[in-house]
């Protein structure tokens, strides 16, 4: 009954249905827009946030570029980290400058890392990352592409032949060690070098943190002889910015919902001002107050939830987009995170047909029977 | 009596006048009796029905359905009482227009579960069987106003209050669907018309005149 009222004025009632569909697209998609932008943020970052790393403290001698010396950790330092995270994977890290050459090219001078396990920090996208490099070395994917070698290829590094065993994935900006324009060697190569920064891994940004507090603490009691450095609370404030911007564009989309229930609201006052005389016969023939109730609050709701349903089907659509674009997979918008959004979009349209339904519904069920039939 | 009044007084509070439109009536309809209540316009003969089909509460006196007292009744009560006891029909008709022939008749039962095939009887009864299915604007005065019988008695009411049935009808229409009232009488059911066409007393059993708010 509540749809048949509906259908007997499809433009009126399409267009406050095209309201509530608006409402819920700007929603949806709004928050899918923010999660999405986290999530795309997230994976920029990587597994980076639980890094964190530790190099010797600068010590200046005076003022000026000149008076910076190039400081590494002894031995005693590195087992003092280590003992500082327990349970956390710790590594060592050398560098320094080598020469590297390649085919017919005159030899390039790289900056090269040495570590005792380059599986802990580096991951290979052609070839692989052994758990001890001995024979070969790994080249950075910029490297790579600037002077044309593959896995296998065969380079010099300072007068020493070597094997590439393994081209390695672009790492984020925000990863300590970034291998991208530099090459990995095995730590024989680096052996007149000291460890030039330590960097530790744990399983959650929030133990980084801790763990990097820990180390301020202990190890800079007396002096200052480390500098930490870690993500985790970069991220951490990125992604409250982020959610606060996911706030805000929802806030931006309930506008537009609440002006779609004012539409509904407009309709249902309409309607029931059309139908007061057909409400007042059904009320004189025995047709209780609360039915009228009912089935008016029902094409309202039914309004806001075929307008709503509609809606999740465009903005499942608009999210996918996004998600094409923004993380290069549509399907992602399938997350839970997204649907969140999406569900929480159509309560909200449901919500608020039924609450701008309830005063027309309200004041069409209450009108005394003679009154409307009076004309 | 299947529905009466007892000194009845209706009052209207426009502002600072009050305007007494029912002067203490005294009124009665027995069952499977015709009555027709005439008078000249603004007499409150509208007033005095929608008191008896209990669509309005009288300022002072009894309404009785039945034998009982009716008269302080809620709101639900007074609708259900209008559901078990109270057919109208009207001289506007008031047919949904969304709704077919035989979904009118149904209405005033689609929330109490439906009539279980007595609207289509009622129909074939009022000589509209083949119209079941047709809309409101597909039918004409006269068939409108035997679908608006037809629903009035679907609850199978005790008794029928007309509101100038045939105001709206040609001639031929009108005693059409005054012969099919008369028959309803002749069931059982007690009918009251208020009118100001003549020719309903060709139909009733009794006249009752109502002159400036009191039954003459």
């Amino acid at each position: 009954m509540a749809r048949r009222n509906l259908v007997r004025n499809p433009l009126r009632s399409g267009l406050a249905c095209f309201g509530i569909v608006i409402g819920v697209v700007a929603i949806a998609s709004l928050g899918i827009l923010g999660f999405t932008l986290q999530a795309g943020f997230m994976e920029n970052m990587g597994d980076t946030a639980n890094q964190v790393e530790v190099t010797p403290a600068t010590e200046t001698d005076g003022p000026g570029i000149g008076s910076l010396t190039q400081q590494t950790f002894s031995d005693r330092e590195v087992r003092d980290i280590r003992r500082t995270a327990p349970g956390a994977e710790v590594t060592p890290v050398k560098q320094g400058r080598v020469d590297l050459e390649y085919g017919d090219d005159p030899p390039v001078p790289r900056t090269a890392y040495a570590v005792e396990n380059p599986g802990a920090l580096f991951e290979a996208k052609q070839g692989r990352v052994p758990a001890v490099l001995s024979g070969g070395i790994l080249v950075g994917s910029r490297v790579a592409e600037s002077i044309e070698v593959n896995a296998g290829s065969a380079v010099t590094v300072d007068n020493s032949s070597y094997r590439v065993v393994g081209i390695l994935k672009e790492e984020p900006w925000t990863a300590p060690v970034n291998p991208n324009f530099n090459i990995v060697v095995p730590e024989t190569e680096l052996r007149d070098t000291g460890y030039r920064r330590v960097i530790i891994e744990e399983d959650s940004a929030e133990a980084a943190n801790a763990t990097a507090q820990e180390i301020r603490e202990t190890m800079n009691r007396r002096e200052e002889v480390v500098e930490v450095q870690e993500n985790s609370d970069l991220i951490e404030r990125v992604q409250s910015q982020q959610r606060l911007l996911s706030l805000f564009l929802i806030a931006v989309g309930s506008i537009s919902l609440f002006v779609a229930g004012v539409s509904i609201l407009n309709v249902m006052l309409m309607s029931t001002v059309e139908r007061r005389e057909e409400i007042g016969v059904l009320r004189a023939v025995g047709v209780q107050r609360t039915s009228v109730l009912k089935i008016l609050l029902a094409e309202a709701t039914l309004l806001g939830f075929v307008g709503g349903a509609v809606g999740v089907v465009i903005s499942i659509l608009v999210g996918g987009v996004i998600n094409h674009f923004m993380l290069d997979n549509a399907l992602m918008v399938f997350r839970p995170g997204n649907l969140r959004y999406v569900g929480m979009a159509l309560g909200f349209a449901v919500g608020i047909s039924l609450l701008s339904g309830a005063y027309p519904a309200w004041k069409a069920a209450n009108e005394r029977p003679v009154e409307a039939l009076r004309g | 009596m299947i529905a009466e009044l007892e000194g009845v007084v209706k009052r209207y509070d426009s502002g600072d006048e009050t305007l007494t439109v029912l002067e203490g009536v005294d009124f009665g309809v027995e069952r499977g009796e015709f009555v027709t209540v005439m008078g000249p316009s603004g007499c409150g003969k509208t007033t005095m029905l929608n008191v008896l089909g209990l669509l309005d509460e009288p300022s002072e006196g009894v309404v009785r359905l039945d034998g009982d007292d009716v008269t302080g009744l809620n709101d639900r009560e007074r609708t259900e009482a209008r559901k078990d006891s109270v057919g109208f029909v009207f001289q506007y008709f008031y047919l949904i227009p969304s709704l077919t022939a035989e979904e009118n008749v149904e209405a005033p039962t689609v929330f109490s579960g439906g009539s279980g095939g007595r609207a289509a009887e009622l129909l074939e009864k009022v000589g509209l069987g083949d119209r079941k299915d047709h809309k409101p604007s597909e039918l004409s005065g006269g068939q409108k106003q035997r679908v608006a019988i037809a629903r009035a008695l679907v609850n199978s009411p005790d008794v029928i209050l007309a509101d100038e049935p045939t105001g709206n009808l040609d001639k031929e229409t009108g005693d059409e669907t005054l012969g099919l009232i008369r028959d309803l009488c002749d069931e059982g059911v007690g009918v009251v018309a208020v009118t100001h066409d003549e020719r309903i007393k060709n139909y009733s059993d009794r006249d009752v005149r109502l002159d400036d708010g009191v039954v003459v």
